[in-house]
C-alpha cells in the first residue's frame, strides 16, 4: 500500500507541474509568436520566455526523484 | 570586453563640412552624434534639393535592390570607393530601372510558362484516361460532354453524381470514371443536348469542378484543344530555358555595375543623413561623435594631414557625457569571440558595464556538457561542429555557431568520462567504461547537489560582478549586492552545518552572520532587498534543470540500447537502437542549448547584465554587415 502511495505522490508531483507548464505555454506560446510575426527580432526573447514555465516541471520531476528516492533508501 | 571610447568634437568652417564628411567616410572609425547645441548653433537641416536628391536616390536603391534581387543575384560586393559624380548617380538610377523591370518582365514569363505547363499536364491526365472515348467526341452530334475532377478519395461522390443525373435526366446519360495518377477522379458525362441546362444547373448546385475547355486553346471540345496544348508542351521547355538565358545574360552584363551603384547609392544617402547630424553658425561647423580611443589618434592625423589648421579636433573630457549614450563594440580574444554571438541575441550591454562574454565562454559549454554528458554524443557533436567549420565563411553565423560546439563537444566528452558514459551504457557494455565521478543513472542525489553548487557558484559570481559594475556609479546598489551575496554564503554554510558537512561549530556563526546581515540588507535596499533574496534562492535551485535533463538525456540513451535485446531480431533492435539514439541527440543538441543559454540569460545576467547598450555604427562606407 506505502508503494502506491510513493508511487502516485512522485506521479502526481511532476503530473501537475507538467500540466501547468503546458498550461503556461499553451498561453505564452501564441502571445509571442504573434508578437514575432511583427517584431521578429523578439527571437531570443520567445527562447526565454517559452523555457521560464519549464522549470516548474523540472522542479517537478527533482521532487519525484527525492519522493522515490526517499522511499527506497 | 567593451572597448574604451573617445567623444571628439570637429571644427572648420563650414564650406569645408561635405569635404571633411567625405574624409571621415574614408576613414569609417567616427560614430556620429548629434552635436551639444549652444545659443548661435544650429542643426543643418537638408535643402529642399538636397531632401529631394535623397528621396531619388532611396528610390534608385530599392530599384538596384529589387533588380538584383530578380537576377538571383542578392550576395557581393564592390569595394569602397569616393562618393561618386551626380552624374554617375544618375546613370545608376536609369540603369537600375530599366534592369529591374526587365528582370521582372523575364521573371513574370518563367511564372506564366511554369502556371500554362502546370495546367496542361492537369488536363494531360485527364485527356489520357478517357482517351478513347474523347476521340470518338465527334461520333455524338446532339451530346453535350461534361468533363469532371473529383478530389481523391471522393468515392462516394461518383453514386451520388450517378443517382443525380437519372432522376434529372432519367436513362439518357453515360459516365465513365478513371482513376488519375493524383488520386483524383477523372468522370466523363454525356447527356443529350436537350438535357444540358437541367444538369449545369444540377453540378452547379452540387460544387462539382467541372474542368472547362480553356479559351486560349481555341475549340468547344477538349479533344480539339488537347492536340495544340500538347504541341505548346513541347515547346514550353524551350521558352523557359530561353527566359532563364535572357535573365542570366542581364545578370552578366550589370551584376558589376549594380553593385557598385549599390554601394554608391548607399554611401551618398550616408553621407546626406549624415549632414543634420552637424552643428552650423552662419561660417563654421561643427560634428561630433565617439571613436574607439586606440583610433582617435589616428583621425586626428587624418584630418589634419587633409585639412591642415584649418580643422580642429578636440577630445570632450568624460565629464562632458553621458556614458549611457557612447556606442558599445565588444572586443574579446579569438578564442572568445564566437560567444559575443550569444551575448549579441540580447540587448548589448550599456557602456561602461561589465561584457559578461568571457563568463558565458566558460559557463555555457560546461553546463551543456554536463547536460548531455556522452562521450560518444560528444564525438558525434564535435564531427558536427567541423563538418559545419569547414562549410561556413568566417565571420558568418554559421561559422561562429561552429565554432561554439567545439567547447561544447570538448566539455560533453569530459562529462562523458566523468559520468563513465559511452552512447548511455554501452561504452560499460562494450569496454567496461567505468565513471570517474558517478554514474548518473544510480548517483541521483550528487549529480543534484553538483548542480546545486554549480549554480550557487554562478550566482555568487554574478552577484560579485554587479558589485564590480556598480562600485563607482552606484555604490549603494554595489554594497547591496555585496550584502546578499554575503547572505548566500552564510545561509550555504549553515546549511552544510546542518547536515554534518562542514563542522558543527560553523552553524552558530553563520546564523548570527545572517540575523546581522538582514538588517543591512533592508536598509540598503528596502522591503526589496529580502525578496530578492528569496528569488536568488529560487534562482540557485533553477540549476537543478542540469541534473534533471542530463538524468532524461542518459534515461534515453539506455532505452536505446536495450532495444538491442528486447525485439526478437537483432538487426530490427539495432536499427530501433540507432534510430533512438538519434532522436536523443538531436533532442541533445536542442533542449540543453535551450535551458543553458536560459541559465546565462535568467539566473547569471538578471545579477548584474545592464542591457540598452547603444550598437556602434562607424560612419563609413556601404558594406553588407552595415545593413
Amino acid at each position: 500500500m506505502n508503494i502506491v502511495v510513493t508511487a502516485l505522490a512522485a506521479a502526481l508531483a511532476i503530473a501537475i507541474p507538467a500540466l501547468a507548464t503546458a498550461w503556461a505555454q499553451s498561453r505564452i506560446g501564441p502571445a509571442i509568436a504573434a508578437s514575432m510575426a511583427e517584431k521578429p527580432e523578439l527571437s531570443t526573447t520567445a527562447v526565454l520566455m517559452i523555457a521560464i514555465p519549464e522549470t516548474m516541471v523540472i522542479l517537478g520531476f527533482v521532487v519525484a526523484v527525492l519522493i522515490l528516492l526517499g522511499k527506497t533508501a | 570586453m567593451i572597448i574604451e571610447m573617445s567623444k571628439v568634437r570637429i571644427l572648420g568652417p563650414r564650406d569645408r563640412l561635405p569635404d571633411v564628411l567625405r574624409t571621415l567616410q574614408d576613414l569609417g572609425t567616427l560614430h556620429l552624434a548629434p552635436p551639444t547645441l549652444v545659443e548661435a548653433l544650429a542643426t543643418r537641416e537638408l535643402s529642399p534639393a538636397e531632401a529631394r536628391e535623397r528621396r531619388h536616390l532611396a528610390s534608385a536603391l530599392e530599384d538596384v535592390e529589387r533588380a538584383l534581387a530578380e537576377l538571383g543575384l542578392p550576395g557581393g560586393q564592390s569595394a569602397a570607393a569616393p562618393i561618386p559624380p551626380k552624374a554617375d548617380l544618375a546613370r545608376w538610377a536609369r540603369l537600375a530601372w530599366r534592369v529591374r523591370r526587365a528582370a521582372e518582365g523575364l521573371r513574370a514569363r518563367e511564372i506564366a510558362l511554369d502556371d500554362e505547363r502546370a495546367l496542361i499536364l492537369k488536363y494531360q491526365g485527364f485527356f489520357s484516361a478517357f482517351r478513347m472515348m474523347l476521340e470518338n467526341e465527334a461520333q455524338w452530334p446532339n451530346a453535350t460532354v461534361y468533363h469532371v475532377l473529383l478530389k481523391s478519395g471522393d468515392t462516394e461522390s461518383v453514386h451520388k453524381l450517378r443517382t443525380s443525373l437519372a432522376a434529372v435526366v432519367g436513362p439518357e446519360f453515360q459516365l465513365y470514371t478513371q482513376q488519375l495518377s493524383t488520386g483524383e477522379t477523372a468522370v466523363l458525362v454525356v447527356i443529350s443536348a436537350q438535357a444540358a441546362g437541367r444538369v449545369e444547373r444540377l453540378l452547379a448546385e452540387a460544387r462539382v469542378q467541372e474542368i472547362p475547355v480553356p479559351a486560349a486553346y481555341g475549340g468547344k471540345s477538349l479533344t480539339d484543344a488537347i492536340p495544340k496544348m500538347l504541341a505548346r508542351l513541347g515547346e514550353i521547355p524551350r521558352e523557359l530555358e530561353g527566359a532563364r538565358r535572357d535573365r542570366e545574360a542581364l545578370a552578366r552584363a550589370n551584376a558589376p555595375e549594380l553593385r557598385k551603384a549599390r554601394a554608391g547609392l548607399h554611401d551618398r544617402i550616408q553621407e546626406l543623413g549624415a549632414l543634420p547630424l552637424s552643428g552650423v553658425t552662419p561660417r563654421a561647423f561643427v560634428l561630433e561623435g565617439w571613436v574607439p580611443a586606440d583610433a582617435r589618434g589616428t583621425l586626428e592625423t587624418r584630418l589634419h594631414t587633409a585639412f591642415g589648421d584649418d580643422v580642429v579636433v578636440s577630445e570632450l573630457s568624460k565629464e562632458e557625457w553621458e556614458s549611457e549614450n557612447a556606442p558599445v563594440v565588444l572586443s574579446n580574444p579569438r578564442l572568445l569571440r564566437p560567444f559575443e554571438t550569444v551575448i549579441r541575441l540580447m540587448p548589448l550591454p550599456r557602456y561602461g558595464t561589465i561584457d559578461p562574454t568571457p563568463f558565458v565562454a566558460v559557463f555555457f559549454p560546461a553546463f551543456f556538457g554536463l547536460m548531455v554528458g556522452d562521450v560518444g554524443y560528444g564525438l558525434v557533436l564535435a564531427a558536427l561542429g567541423l563538418v559545419l567549420h569547414a562549410r561556413s565563411k568566417p565571420g558568418t553565423l554559421l561559422r561562429n555557431v561552429a565554432e561554439i560546439m567545439g567547447p561544447c563537444a570538448l566539455f560533453s566528452i569530459i562529462a562523458g568520462f566523468l559520468y563513465g558514459e559511452f552512447f548511455g551504457d554501452l561504452g560499460k557494455r562494450l569496454f567496461k567504461l567505468a565513471p570517474l565521478a558517478f554514474n548518473r543513472e544510480e548517483a541521483l542525489v550528487p549529480f543534484l547537489l553538483l548542480a546545486i553548487a554549480l549554480g550557487t557558484v554562478h550566482i555568487l559570481l554574478g552577484l560579485g560582478l554587479a558589485v564590480a559594475s556598480n562600485l563607482r556609479r552606484h555604490p549603494r546598489r554595489a554594497l547591496g549586492s555585496g550584502v546578499s551575496a554575503v547572505m548566500l554564503v552564510l545561509i550555504v554554510l549553515a546549511l552544510l552545518a546542518a547536515v554534518h558537512v562542514l563542522p558543527k561549530g560553523f552553524f552558530t556563526p553563520a546564523a548570527i552572520g545572517l540575523l546581522v546581515a538582514f538588517p543591512c540588507l533592508i536598509a540598503l535596499e528596502g522591503i526589496v532587498g529580502p525578496i530578492e533574496l528569496l528569488s536568488t534562492i529560487g534562482n540557485i535551485l533553477s540549476y537543478a534543470r542540469i541534473m534533471a535533463l542530463g538524468v532524461a538525456s542518459v534515461m534515453l540513451a539506455v532505452v536505446a540500447n536495450r532495444m538491442v535485446g528486447a525485439v526478437g531480431s537483432v538487426a530490427v533492435g539495432v536499427v530501433f537502437a540507432l534510430l533512438f539514439h538519434f532522436v536523443n541527440f538531436a533532442i541533445a543538441l536542442f533542449t540543453p542549448t535551450i535551458h543553458a543559454l536560459r541559465l546565462q540569460y535568467v539566473e547569471f545576467f538578471g545579477k548584474f547584465y545592464s542591457p540598452g547598450g547603444v550598437r556602434y555604427q562607424p560612419f563609413g562606407h556601404w558594406t553588407r554587415d552595415a545593413t
